[in-house]
C-alpha cells in the first residue's frame, strides 16, 4: 500500500556549500556580498514556495524486478542490478519540491533574472536531494521497527535515468506507484513534471551491498561519478 | 572611446542600470552601434568569458554581466537590424530527446546571444529531426546539443547520423555538451566540438566559425 508523506521542508534545507559549488565556487572559497545575497534571496524563495511531498510504496524483489527491467532497455549490467538482489526492503519513491518552485525558475529567466534563476534552479536540486534523504531516513526507520536492526543498515536511493537503470523504467514505476496522485506526471519521453522531483526505489539492506566498483561500459562516458560519493556517505 | 571603456566596465559589474543609460547616451552621442555594441558590450563580455574560464569569477557573476549585457542590447539589436548588420552567426540549441534538464543550455543561449549570436532554442527533449530541421529551415551554422542523464547520450548520436543521411554535415557544425558528457565522447560520436562549460562552449562556437 502506498503512503503520502508530506516533508517537512526544515528537511530539505540545502547545504549551502553543495548550492555554491553547483555555481562554481571552490569548498571554503570567499564568498561575495552580491552572491550571498542572491543565495539568501533564493533560499527565501525555496522557504516560501516549496512545498515537498512523496510517495513512497513497499514492493516485493519480484515486483520490483518487473519494474526495473521496463521496457528491456537497460545496460547489460547495472550498479542497481548488483546492489537490490541483496536488499532486505525495496520501496518505490517518488517526490517533488512542488510546482511552485519549477515555475518560479522559470519566470525568472522569462525576466532575465538570469543570475537568480540558476541559484534557485541549484537551490531545488539540492532541496530534491535533501528529500530524497528524508524518504531514506524515512525507510530505514520503517525497516529498523519491524526486525533488529543492525548499525551496519543502510537506505538509498536509485533511480532511473542513471547507472545503467534506462529511463524508460519510469513508465512501470509509473504504472506501479501513481506517483500523479502527489501531483507529478510523466510526459512521452518518461520525463517528470514538475521538473524538481525525483523517483525511484529505496533500497535498504546492509551498508555492503551499496558499495560497488564503478566500473561498468557507461562509467567511461560520466563526469559526475555522483556514486562515489553516495558510497562515501555511508560511512 | 571614453565612454564605451565605461560601458564594458559597468557590463563586467554587473551593473545593467548604468549599461541601459550608458548605451543610450552612446547612442544618443552618434557612436556607430557596431562600435557600441563591439567596443562596449562584447568587449565586456569577452573580459567576463575570459575570467570565468581562469576561475577568476563564478557563474552568478557571469549571469549578473549577461543581465546587463541584454539591457545594452535590447537597444542596439532594433538599430543593427534595420541597419542590416549581420551578427556573428547563427546557432541552434536544445537539450536532446528524452532530458529535460535544460539549466546549462540555457546559460549557454544566453552567452551566446550576449556575445552577439543569434540564437534558435529548440528548447528541451527535442527529436533528431527538429535539430536537422534548423538547418534545412533556418539555415544555422552550428548546432548545440546539450544532455543531463547518460541515458539520453546516444540521441547526441542520432542527430550526427540523421545530418550525414541528409548529407547536411558539411553545412553545419556540432558540439555537444552537458554534465555526462566527456571530449572522448563528442569524438565517438563524431561531433565536431565538445564544450566543458558555457564559457568554453562560447570560445569553441567561435573558433568553429573561424570568428577571434
Amino acid at each position: 500500500m502506498s503512503q503520502i508523506i508530506r516533508i517537512d521542508a526544515a528537511e530539505i534545507i540545502p547545504d549551502e556549500e553543495a548550492v555554491l559549488r553547483a555555481q562554481g565556487l571552490r569548498r571554503g572559497e570567499p564568498v561575495d556580498g552580491r552572491i550571498r545575497s542572491l543565495l539568501e534571496d533564493t533560499m527565501a524563495i525555496l522557504a516560501k514556495e516549496a512545498r515537498p511531498v512523496s510517495i513512497v510504496e513497499e514492493v516485493s524483489i519480484e515486483v520490483f524486478e518487473t519494474v526495473f527491467h521496463g521496457e528491456g532497455r537497460n545496460a547489460d549490467e547495472t550498479l542497481l542490478g548488483e546492489v537490490y538482489p541483496r536488499s532486505h526492503g525495496l520501496a518505490l519513491f517518488a517526490l517533488t519540491v512542488g510546482e511552485a518552485v519549477s515555475t518560479r525558475i522559470g519566470e525568472l529567466f522569462e525576466e532575465r533574472e538570469f543570475a537568480l534563476g540558476a541559484m534557485l534552479d541549484a537551490v531545488a536540486s539540492e532541496a530534491a536531494d535533501r528529500a530524497v534523504g528524508a524518504c531514506e531516513r524515512w525507510f530505514l526507520n520503517l525497516l529498523a521497527g519491524r526486525s533488529p536492526a543492525s548499525p551496519d543498515d543502510r537506505v538509498l536511493g536509485y533511480s532511473p535515468g542513471y547507472c545503467g537503470w534506462d529511463i524508460s523504467g519510469q513508465k512501470k514505476l509509473f504504472q506501479a506507484l501513481r506517483p500523479e496522485r502527489i501531483g507529478i506526471t510523466l510526459n512521452e519521453s518518461c520525463l517528470m513534471h514538475p521538473l524538481k522531483s525525483v523517483s525511484g526505489v529505496l533500497v535498504g539492506g546492509l551498508r555492503e551491498i551499496h558499495v560497488v566498483d564503478p566500473d561498468y561500459p557507461f562509467c567511461r562516458f560520466c563526469r559526475t561519478h555522483s556514486c562515489r560519493q553516495r558510497m562515501k556517505s555511508l560511512e | 572611446m571614453e565612454i564605451l571603456q565605461h560601458l564594458s566596465e559597468s557590463l563586467q559589474r554587473g551593473e545593467d542600470e548604468t549599461v541601459f543609460a550608458l548605451t543610450r547616451q552612446a547612442i544618443e552621442g552618434g557612436i556607430p552601434p557596431k562600435e557600441i555594441l563591439d567596443s562596449g558590450l562584447i568587449a565586456g563580455m569577452n573580459v567576463i568569458g575570459e575570467r570565468f574560464r581562469k576561475h577568476e569569477i563564478f557563474l552568478p557573476d557571469v549571469l549578473m554581466a549577461a543581465k546587463a549585457m541584454y539591457a545594452g542590447l535590447d537597444q542596439i539589436r532594433p538599430i543593427l537590424e534595420r541597419e542590416g548588420i549581420p551578427g556573428l552567426g547563427r546557432v541552434a540549441i536544445g537539450t536532446v530527446h528524452g532530458d529535460l534538464h535544460d539549466i546549462g543550455k540555457n546559460l549557454v543561449g544566453i552567452m551566446l546571444r550576449g556575445t552577439g549570436f543569434e540564437v534558435i532554442d529548440l528548447g528541451r527533449d527535442v527529436p533528431p529531426a527538429r535539430f536537422v530541421e534548423s538547418v534545412e529551415r533556418e539555415r544555422v551554422q552550428v548546432i548545440g546539443m546539450s544532455a543531463l542523464l547518460t541515458t539520453t547520450m546516444p540521441v547526441m548520436k542520432q542527430v550526427i547520423d540523421l545530418l550525414r543521411e541528409k548529407r547536411l554535415s558539411d553545412s553545419v557544425r556540432t558540439i555537444i555538451g552537458g554534465a555526462p558528457v566527456t571530449e572522448a565522447f563528442a569524438r565517438e560520436i563524431g561531433a565536431t566540438a565538445y564544450a566543458f562549460d558555457a564559457a568554453s562552449a562560447i570560445a569553441r562556437v567561435k573558433s568553429l566559425l573561424g570568428i577571434r
